[in-house]
């Protein structure tokens, strides 16, 4: 080697970082000079001493340990640091997670089981994670043979009326985006901020005041609340018998994310995606074509339950639907079990402000029977939309608009919601 | 802060406050200590990341500062603010003196910090706060000072150590992040989890421990809306002791259900066949456990 210790440390991080960059983590200079600062502090023959300190430098998210550690399997183990191409996905499963639902690899995280080099182990990628038939599944096939065969891809497109309302419905979902952004509704804020109608008493600003009148508190000043925008999240179907308006959808989630409001963006079929992040970029080619490679489910079937449930068990925990104006996209073709899409619905009322479904093709316009899903919803929910007409978009932007700091009446238990066609 | 001179000796001396860690954070926070930086700790509720902080100060003998986050936190709740009716009589009594003066001045959590030398400053939950509050941390997380208009820029002689924990309700800002080093802290595996208890709970018998630990470790790999952590494990194994119970057994589980599981679904869940699965899993694991151990030995 030849070379002093501490230049023989500094390539070493150099490289590391740079090989963690290329896998999309964000290492900077200062993380790099940070970290050989630490090696100084620690045994760097110490293979245990060396991951944890390069971890607590470079790390900033558990979402990015899988990819973390393997790089630096390779880096300790002293093989090329180049990637091989099945590690760009940061994909990891939960062991713990039997079953398909919760397959998403684009999600994060949140129960990480330390289990470094998952990838290495030769753990599953995209192609083997597909997805078995889930318990409910059989079962609901055998009792409801009719409904399925109602909905497959073949009878969906020789719907003719639906055609014709896709067209119209891109331009009067974008609009929806744009009009949402004029009606963002708002929540108000603990944070405090200076008002002129006699409330709180700024006691800062009105002793400034009494400054100035020797100490006589001739002009009081007042704080009141403030407001700030309330979280709008919204569920999208993106599976088969939504396929035509999938990608519109898609269009005016881009819409909403990037607008500025504080807009969530889930998307599901089999399994619920979180598209948020990916579409939250201005450039709207790419950030589209880039959600659209996320979902691995899009044209798939439909569970709408699973879905919800995923939401409830990863999300809803963190907060992201408390005091949040929900909105589930969906003409509630579902193949999954009824009473489990009705129990987490219901889950997801309990902790929004308001939960509203947008059904874009309702099946009871047709003549046909109400979709199993629909049926199931209906109980569980605040407002329902139909979106086959473009007027409705707007009763929609109103009705969001109308849930910002008054409170609306809602009704204790979600007797049924109403059907306003 | 008085020093601990290597990673060992940290972690013997959490290990006296009863607080017990693997190598990888006893790592991180030696790290955090010896290169002055603030630690990001993070991680499911429960897994003991505000504990943390307080057993470093514990083990460090030095006072702990805690700033609990919450929505709409701002500088008067964090910093300072001043003591308005004394302000307002010392200008009524005409006594002389400057109005802004130390004397009116309230020190906060992290104000205080900086006048206590070596203390530990938890931030905690910072998730809470907003993303204001958020940037009006990064100054005085990368130069340990603030400025306070009326009295000008307040600096630390010795640097507080500061640990912010944050549950994940959503992403802190790059710019923090860049200032802190990082942990995620996961739930312990069995055989730490049983150490910790241990440790907690000297009281408890053991074999009780042993069965708790190995129930709440089956729990956790169910899909439950809110999964155990460490402090319910505690306060379950508590609650046994409390009844006087010397084993785990399906009624009483039944019964106490809610010291480890916090809502109505999971509990529904796991009630019935999830008890005595679980249950007997964990008794096969505390019995190879228990095998290991006696070979081990």
């Amino acid at each position: 080697m030849g070379q002093a210790p501490e230049a023989a440390a500094r390539e070493a991080v150099v490289a590391l970082g740079r090989a963690l960059r290329e896998l999309g983590l964000t290492v900077g200079v200062d993380q790099e000079i940070l970290l050989c600062a630490a090696l100084a502090e620690v045994d760097v023959r110490s293979r245990q001493q060396l991951y944890w300190a390069a971890r607590a430098c470079f790390l900033s998210d558990p979402r990015q340990l899988p990819a973390f550690d393997s790089v630096f399997d390779r880096f300790w183990s002293g093989s090329s640091l180049e990637a091989p191409n099945s590690l760009v996905e940061h994909g990891e499963t939960d062991p713990r997670v039997a079953g398909p639902q919760r397959g998403g690899e684009s999600l994060p995280q949140f129960r990480l089981e330390g289990q470094s080099g998952s990838l290495l182990g030769g753990q599953p990628t995209r192609a083997n994670r597909e997805i078995p038939a889930a318990p409910g599944q059989e079962r609901g096939e055998g009792r409801r043979p009719g409904v399925l065969a109602a909905y497959s891809p073949a009878e969906a497109l020789s719907d003719k009326r639906s055609l014709e309302y896709a067209e119209a419905e891109l331009a009067a979902l974008r609009s929806l985006a744009r009009a949402l952004r004029a009606a963002a509704p708002q929540r108000i804020s603990r944070r405090l901020r200076p008002a002129r109608r006699a409330g709180q008493l700024d006691l800062r600003r009105t002793l400034r005041r009494a400054l100035e009148t020797d100490g006589d508190l001739l002009r009081p000043a007042y704080s009141g609340p403030s407001r700030r925008p309330r979280r709008l999240l919204f569920l999208c179907d993106v599976s088969g018998s939504m396929e035509r308006y999938s990608r519109v959808l898609l269009a005016s989630l881009q819409a909403a994310v990037a607008a500025g409001i504080k807009a969530e963006a889930f998307v599901f079929a089999t399994r619920l995606t979180r598209l948020t992040g990916t579409l939250s970029t201005r450039d709207v080619a790419r950030a589209l074509a880039e959600a659209r490679a996320e979902i691995n489910d899009w044209s798939g079937g439909t569970r709408i339950g699973v879905a919800l449930q995923e939401f409830n068990t990863r999300y809803a925990r963190l907060g992201l639907a408390r005091g949040a104006i929900v909105m589930v996209a969906s003409d509630g073709w579902d193949r999954g079990d009824p009473d489990l899409l009705a129990e987490q619905l219901r889950r997801v009322r309990l902790q929004c402000r308001r939960l509203i479904w947008l059904n874009p093709r309702p099946a009871e316009l047709d003549g046909q029977p109400l979709a199993v899903g629909m049926r199931a919803a209906l109980p569980c929910i605040d407002d329902f939309v139909p979106g086959h007409d473009p007027r409705q978009i707007t009763r929609l932007v109103s009705l969001i608009g109308g849930l910002g700091a008054a409170r609306p009446a809602r009704a204790q238990r979600a007797a049924g919601a109403r059907m306003s066609v | 802060m008085p020093g601990f001179d290597s990673i060992e000796t940290l972690r013997e001396q959490l290990g006296q406050q009863r607080y017990l860690v693997d190598e990888g954070l006893a790592t991180v926070v030696f790290l955090a200590l010896r290169l002055g930086k603030p630690l990001l700790v993070e991680g499911e509720p429960g897994v003991g990341k505000t504990e943390l902080a307080k057993s470093l100060a514990g083990a460090a003998g030095v006072p702990l500062l805690r700033l609990q986050c919450y929505e709409g936190i701002d500088v008067q709740h964090a910093l300072y603010d001043w003591d308005y009716p004394r302000q307002l009589l010392h200008l009524r009594a005409a006594e002389g003196g400057p109005l802004y003066a130390e004397q009116f001045l309230i020190r906060r959590p992290l104000l205080e910090s900086l006048a206590t030398p070596g203390s530990v400053l938890l931030i905690d939950e910072l998730d809470r706060a907003d993303d204001e509050f958020e940037a009006f941390l990064l100054e005085f997380l990368s130069d340990f000072q603030v400025t306070i208009p009326e009295v000008g820029v307040m600096a630390a002689q010795t640097p507080p150590t500061v640990i912010i924990t944050s549950n994940r309700t959503r992403e802190l800002h790059e710019a923090l992040k860049r200032r802190c080093l990082y942990h995620w802290i996961d739930h312990p595996d069995l055989a730490r989890e049983i150490a910790i208890a241990e440790a907690r709970l000297p009281e408890v018998p053991e074999g009780l421990v042993r069965q708790v630990c190995s129930f709440v470790q089956e729990l956790r790999w169910l899909e439950l809306y809110r999964v155990p952590g460490v402090g319910e494990t505690l306060d379950w194994a508590e609650s046994l002791h409390a009844l006087g119970r010397q084993e785990v057994d399906q009624e009483t589980t039944e019964r106490t259900l809610g010291a480890l599981l916090k809502s109505r679904e999971d509990i529904e869940r796991v009630r019935g066949n999830g008890v005595v699965e679980a249950l007997d899993k964990a008794s096969q694991r505390a019995a190879q456990l228990g095998d290991s151990g006696g070979t081990g030995a």
